[in-house]
C-alpha cells in the first residue's frame, strides 16, 4: 500500500471528495490497500476516516473521484458488496429479535442461503454462547459490537471494512479480535480498519494512512512510518564516548545522547550512511545503525501535529 | 426482503397489541350490543342502529366505527414503522451494505405496506363477523326501515365496501411511508400522519373550506356506507380516484427520496 493507487489494489481510493454543507469532509484523499495487508485508518476526530469508509461501502456518494474495490467501482448496493464485511457508525440491530435472528435476517438480504460459510467462526470470536437466541435489547455494547463483527467475518469476506471494531471490547476480546485479523490477512484478505487505539494499531497493522481535515497526511508501511518520520536512529559504536561527542558536533544532529551502550542521534536531514561516514572517518568502529523506532503514538502526534481537538 | 420486512414489523410486539386491540373493538362492541341481539341498537339508525341484527350487520357497523380514526392510526403505525424503523434502529446501512439495491429495498417496503394495511383491515372485519357470529348468528342483512338484503347482495356490498375500505386505508399508509421517508423518525411521520387525519377530519365539517376538503382522501373515506342505505352510495368513483391519486403521488416522491438521499446525510 502506498499513497499511489497500484493497479492490482483490492481497495482503491482515487481522488476522493466529500463536503457536507460547510464543511469539506474528505478533501482529493488517494490511497490503495493490496490483499493481504491491513491497512489503518487512522486520524483525529473529523479527519474524515468514517466519512471515507461510508464512501468505501456505497453509504455515501463521493463529489469526486473514485471508490473502488476489487476494481469495481462501489455505489449503493453494489454486488461487489457481497465480497466486503463491514462495520460502520457502530453496530446496529432490530432489537426486537435474537442475535441469530438478526444475523439470518442480515444474510437473508443478499438472497443467500443460510448458514454463511464462516458463522462458526465468526460466532466462537463473538463469544455470546446462549445469548445469542436472546433478543439483542438486552445485550450490553460489547455483546452487541461483538454480535456486529460476527456478522461482517461470517460471510469470509475478501475485504474487511472495520470502523472501530474493538470498540466496546475488553482487553482479552481485542486480542482474540487481533489475532482474529491477523489470521485472516495472512489468507488473503485485504483489512482497512479505524481506529484510536494506536497501541493495539501497531499490533496489528502492517499499513497506515493518516488522515487530518479531509486530507492524505501519509501512508505507507508501518515500518517505514514508524523508522523514518523523525530521522532518529540508534546507533552502536566500539567507542561510546567519543561516538556522542563526534557525533554532536557533526552537521545536521539535532541530538544525541547516549542510552544502553547506543547513540540515539537525531538528525532529521542526514542519511544514517553520513553518519556512519563521520563515525568512521574519525576511526570510531560502528556495529550497528539503524532507525529507531518510535511507537505509532508518537509517529501520529507528529504527523497531526498533536492536536486532535484542533480538527473537530 | 419481502420477509425481512415482515420479520421485522409484524412479529413485533407493539403490532401484535395494535391488531389485537383492533381485534378487540368489535368483540366488545358485540358484547354491549348482546342484549339488543336481533333487535335494533337503541335508538340509533344506519349500520350501528342494524349492528345486532347478523354477523354482517355487526361486521359493517365494526368497521364503520374504525374507520375514521382508529382503522387509520393503526394503518399509520404500521407504515411508519415500515418506512423509518431500519434507520432508526440503523439497520438500514447494513441493509445497503448485505447488499440489497434501493429499488430491492422499496419495492419490499411498499409491499410489506400493503399487506399490513390488508392484515390491519381483515382483522377489524374478521373480529366483527366472528363476534357477530357467536352473539348474533347468521341472519339476513338488515336494513332498517327497509326489506333485508339477499345473502348474495349482502357479500356483494360487503367486498365492495371492504375492497374501497382498503384503498382508503392505502392512501393513509401511503402518506404515513411518504413521511417516514421524508422525517427524521417515524414518530414523528406517525404523529404528523395521524394530525392529518384528525385535521383532515376537521376540515369536513366546515362547509367553508369545502374546496380544500374535497381534495383530500380522508372525505371520501365514509362514502361506502351509502351501499347499505336504501338510496345508494355516492362518490365512490371520485372517491378511489382521489384514493389511488393519493398512492400515485406519495410512491412517486418516496421513489425520489429514497433514491436521491444519500443514507449517511
Amino acid at each position: 500500500m502506498s499513497a499511489p493507487a497500484t493497479p492490482t489494489a483490492t481497495i482503491r481510493v482515487n481522488d476522493l471528495s466529500k463536503r457536507y454543507g460547510r464543511q469539506q469532509a474528505v478533501d482529493r484523499l488517494t490511497f490503495a490497500v493490496n490483499a493481504g495487508q491491513v491497512c489503518a485508518l487512522l486520524g483525529p476526530n473529523g479527519a474524515g476516516k468514517t466519512s471515507t469508509m461510508r464512501m468505501l461501502v456505497g453509504l455515501s456518494t463521493p463529489d469526486t473521484g473514485t471508490a473502488l474495490i476489487a476494481g469495481d467501482p462501489v455505489s449503493l448496493g453494489a454486488p461487489v458488496l457481497r465480497r466486503v464485511g463491514v462495520l460502520i457508525d457502530g453496530p446496529a440491530f432490530v432489537p426486537h429479535l435474537s442475535g441469530t435472528k438478526n444475523l439470518k435476517l442480515l444474510w437473508a438480504a443478499a438472497r443467500q442461503t443460510w448458514p454463511p460459510p464462516g458463522l462458526n467462526d465468526a460466532l466462537d470470536l463473538a463469544g455470546l454462547g446462549t445469548a445469542i437466541d436472546r433478543k439483542v435489547k438486552s445485550y450490553s455494547m460489547g455483546m452487541k459490537q461483538r454480535l456486529m463483527l460476527a456478522q461482517a467475518l461470517m460471510r469470509v469476506p475478501e475485504v474487511l471494512i472495520l470502523d472501530e471494531p474493538a470498540n466496546g471490547l475488553d482487553p482479552a476480546e481485542v486480542r482474540a479480535l487481533r489475532e482474529h485479523l491477523a489470521a485472516l490477512s495472512k489468507a488473503g484478505t485485504t483489512v482497512l480498519v479505524s481506529s484510536h487505539q494506536l497501541a493495539e494499531v501497531q499490533q496489528l497493522a502492517t499499513h497506515i494512512v493518516v488522515m487530518n481535515r479531509g486530507r492524505l497526511i501519509s501512508a505507507g508501511p508501518l515500518a517505514d512510518v514508524l523508522g523514518g518520520s523523525t530521522g532518529t536512529y540508534r546507533i552502536q559504536p566500539d567507542d561510546l564516548d567519543r561516538a556522542l561527542a563526534i557525533l554532536r558536533d557533526a552537521p545536521g544532529v539535532t541530538a544525541a545522547a547516549a542510552h544502553n551502550g547506543e547513540v540515539i542521534v537525531t538528525a532529521p536531514t542526514v542519511p544514517a550512511s553520513d553518519l556512519v561516514n563521520v563515525l568512521v572517518t574519525a576511526h570510531v568502529g560502528v556495529i550497528a545503525a539503524n532507525p529507531a523506532h518510535q511507537s505509532l503514538e508518537d509517529a501520529y502526534l507528529a504527523m497531526t501535529g498533536g492536536h486532535d481537538l484542533a480538527a473537530r | 426482503m419481502l420477509r425481512v420486512e415482515l420479520a421485522t414489523q409484524l412479529m413485533r410486539i407493539r403490532t401484535l397489541i395494535a391488531l389485537a386491540f383492533l381485534a378487540a373493538v368489535p368483540a366488545m362492541a358485540g358484547l354491549s350490543f348482546a342484549s339488543s341481539a336481533g333487535h335494533q341498537n337503541g335508538t340509533q339508525g344506519g349500520l350501528f342502529g342494524a349492528s345486532p341484527y347478523s354477523a354482517l350487520n355487526h361486521t359493517m357497523a365494526s368497521l364503520e366505527f374504525m374507520m375514521p380514526l382508529l382503522l387509520p392510526v393503526i394503518v399509520a403505525m404500521l407504515a411508519a414503522a415500515i418506512a423509518s424503523a431500519d434507520r432508526d434502529w440503523g439497520v438500514l446501512r447494513y441493509l445497503y451494505v448485505a447488499p440489497i439495491t434501493r429499488t430491492r429495498l422499496l419495492t419490499a417496503k411498499f409491499a410489506a405496506v400493503a399487506i399490513a394495511t390488508t392484515l390491519a383491515l381483515a382483522v377489524v372485519l374478521v373480529a366483527g363477523f366472528l363476534t357477530g357470529l357467536a352473539i348474533f348468528g347468521w341472519h339476513p342483512f338488515h336494513l332498517i326501515g327497509h326489506p333485508n338484503l339477499t345473502t348474495g347482495d349482502a357479500i356483494n356490498r360487503v367486498l365492495a365496501a371492504s375492497g374501497y375500505t382498503l384503498l382508503c386505508m392505502l392512501s393513509i399508509a401511503a402518506i404515513t411511508f411518504t413521511l417516514g421517508l421524508l422525517l427524521p423518525r417515524g414518530a414523528e411521520a406517525l404523529g404528523a400522519a395521524i394530525a392529518f387525519v384528525v385535521a383532515a377530519s376537521i376540515l369536513n365539517g366546515q362547509s367553508a373550506l369545502h374546496a380544500v376538503a374535497v381534495v383530500l382522501p380522508v372525505h371520501y373515506w365514509q362514502n361506502w356506507a351509502g351501499l347499505f342505505e336504501p338510496q345508494g352510495a355516492k362518490g365512490l368513483g371520485t372517491g378511489s380516484v382521489v384514493q389511488i391519486a393519493t398512492v400515485i403521488l406519495c410512491t412517486a416522491v418516496s421513489l425520489v427520496v429514497l433514491r436521491r438521499r444519500d443514507p449517511a446525510a
